[in-house]
């Protein structure tokens, strides 16, 4: 690919993403109390935890797609905080939300071409190149791309919402829970495509419920407990670490 | 069959032509909106003003008309999703649902100030004349709403399957979160869509100001009630369906007519709805792409 990636670089670079001190409520529950974060440059990131840890609710205050009561956002030094969700999404910042959130009533090629509205610098021809790698890389779509979106297995709705997020060629990838209710070897097969977005030159932030396999993959990852970053290290770290072994993978 | 049916069904026909393209701008609006919509009516009625003042002004000329009341709709259309729709995404629906009530008698009432409370004649925009097919006579009004209408729907239906424009005003009709995520600006896209469905109702207005040779306040009131139950039909969203809703309507009103006496008109539309909503209330449409 020759449009305008991140160069791939294993010596992690410069700090992409920051997040500073995030506070969100619902009404009188806090979700998420005051959490720190920071994704570099060519990283996989991910954020274990519970159900109600805080992880989704993070990745949307992210997206802006809820209210933080407090705490700032950063992209590449830019300050993200207040701005509209499709606004953040044009500064390259992709997120395929929980649940796929797929157009149900656009067929596949459509879902695709919706992917291409983040990225305001696409060529046409550069949206055409875009869409035969993405063909290339989920043959399934290809194959079924004029069929409806809302017609296919959750599998391939995971993958579309996938292909639909790297239509507009992101800087830097977030997913939230990709293997949700997906059968094994479905899920084998998207932790490897995530390990290949990586290597196309890609920063991913990855929230799991599957830990042993998110850990595995991340070059750094984050543990996440009623609303606070309780652990944190290289993912080797703490698929060592005797507490994440006996509350996350079962050992 | 007789003449006089005939004509009632050619009449029915082009009255029903006319409700579809309100119904289908509500189907639009509560499509890409999300919310429902009771000023439609009255957005009729201000195309239908709109019109009428650019005939005095231009000597009756069609076009200029056309434009002024698609325009002018369109601007009342951006004031009000700015007051019945941006706040109140997150409240409950009933919330827009009775401000757009509101928004309606506001509409109606200033009308009655600003333009007055009698009726505006519309005489003579078009020549009549009638042109006779075999059984079936067809005057140059109707023959005009005919094409208008036709026109008017393969734009829209170019405008939906054709344009980038169209591709985010579906998105964002089926996933105003999933949109946002790709990047599209769902506050803006949702304002086009519901000027649309507004532009739409004022051009309709433009021809039944003319089909009835007259504007007036009022004359939006059955209409927006007209335009919800076409709409009903097609499921509420279903724009092809909503536009046979209408079509429907305005030929069982018509045909109703024949066998009784024109003040019934009513009566033929609203039943027609009561028993729709007792053996199919969830309309013809069944969902599309529906799976787990």
């Amino acid at each position: 690919m020759e449009r305008a990636l991140p160069e791939v670089s294993h010596e992690w670079g410069e700090t992409m993403l920051k997040v500073n001190d995030l506070v969100v409520d619902y009404g009188y529950v806090h979700a998420v109390k005051g959490i720190d974060l920071e994704v570099n440059q060519g990283e996989i990131i991910t954020l274990i935890g519970a159900n109600g840890a805080g992880k989704t609710t993070t990745l949307k205050a992210i997206s802006n797609l809820i209210k933080k009561s407090s705490g700032s956002i950063t992209f590449q030094g830019e300050d993200l905080t207040n701005m509209s969700p499709h606004k953040i999404v044009e500064h390259g910042i992709c997120h395929v939300p929980e649940g796929r959130l797929i157009f149900p009533d656009l067929t596949v090629k459509e879902n695709l071409m919706t992917g291409t509205f983040g990225n305001k610098k696409l060529s046409g021809t550069e949206k055409d190149e875009l869409l035969e790698e993405m063909f290339e890389w989920f043959p399934r779509l290809k194959e079924r791309m004029n069929q409806l979106g809302g017609t296919l297995s959750g599998g391939e709705q995971q993958m579309l919402a996938i292909a639909r997020g790297l239509m507009m060629n992101p800087q830097i990838i977030m997913m939230d829970e990709p293997s949700l209710g997906l059968a094994p070897i479905i899920v084998e097969e998207i932790f490897e495509l995530i390990e290949k977005i990586r290597e196309s030159g890609k920063t991913v932030l990855l929230i799991e419920q599957n830990a042993s396999m998110a850990l595995n993959i991340a070059d750094r990852a984050y543990v996440l407990e009623n609303g606070r970053v309780t652990l944190s290290g290289t993912g080797k770290e703490l698929l060592d670490d005797p507490k994440v072994q006996a509350a996350y993978l079962g050992t | 069959m007789d003449g006089y049916l005939i004509s009632q069904i050619v009449n029915g026909l082009c009255l029903g032509l006319i409700y579809a393209l309100i119904a289908l701008g509500v189907a639009v609006i509560i499509g890409i909106v999300g919310f429902a919509t009771f000023t439609q009516g009255e957005i009729v009625m201000i195309g239908a003003y709109s019109s009428y003042y650019v005939f005095l002004w231009s000597g009756n000329n069609l076009i200029y008309g056309m434009i002024a009341s698609f325009m002018i709709t369109w601007i009342i259309g951006m004031i009000l999703y700015k007051v019945c729709y941006a706040k109140f995404f997150d409240s409950p629906e009933y919330i827009s649902l009775i401000c757009t009530i509101g928004f309606s008698m506001l509409l109606k009432n200033l009308a009655q100030i600003i333009f007055g409370a009698e009726k505006k004649p519309m005489l003579n925009i078009i020549e009549n004349k009638i042109y006779h097919l075999g059984i079936i006579e067809l005057s140059r009004v109707q023959l005009m709403v005919f094409i208008t209408v036709i026109v008017m729907v393969i734009i829209l239906s170019l405008l939906f399957t054709r344009t980038s424009w169209g591709l985010k005003l579906k998105a964002v009709s089926q996933n105003r979160e999933a949109a946002a995520l790709v990047g599209i600006n769902v506050d803006k896209t949702a304002m086009i869509g519901n000027c649309i469905g507004c532009a739409i109702a004022g051009a309709a207005g433009t021809l039944i100001g003319i089909y009835y040779q007259s504007a007036y306040a009022t004359m939006g009131a059955t209409l927006s009630m007209k335009a919800f139950t076409s709409a009903t039909l097609g499921g509420l969203t279903s724009v092809p369906l909503a536009a046979l809703g209408g079509i429907l309507i305005g030929v069982t009103e018509n045909i109703g007519i024949a066998f009784s006496s024109a003040s019934f008109r009513d009566i033929f539309s609203f039943g027609f709805l009561i028993i729709m909503l007792i053996f199919k209330p969830t309309g013809f449409g069944r969902k599309r792409g529906a799976r787990a």
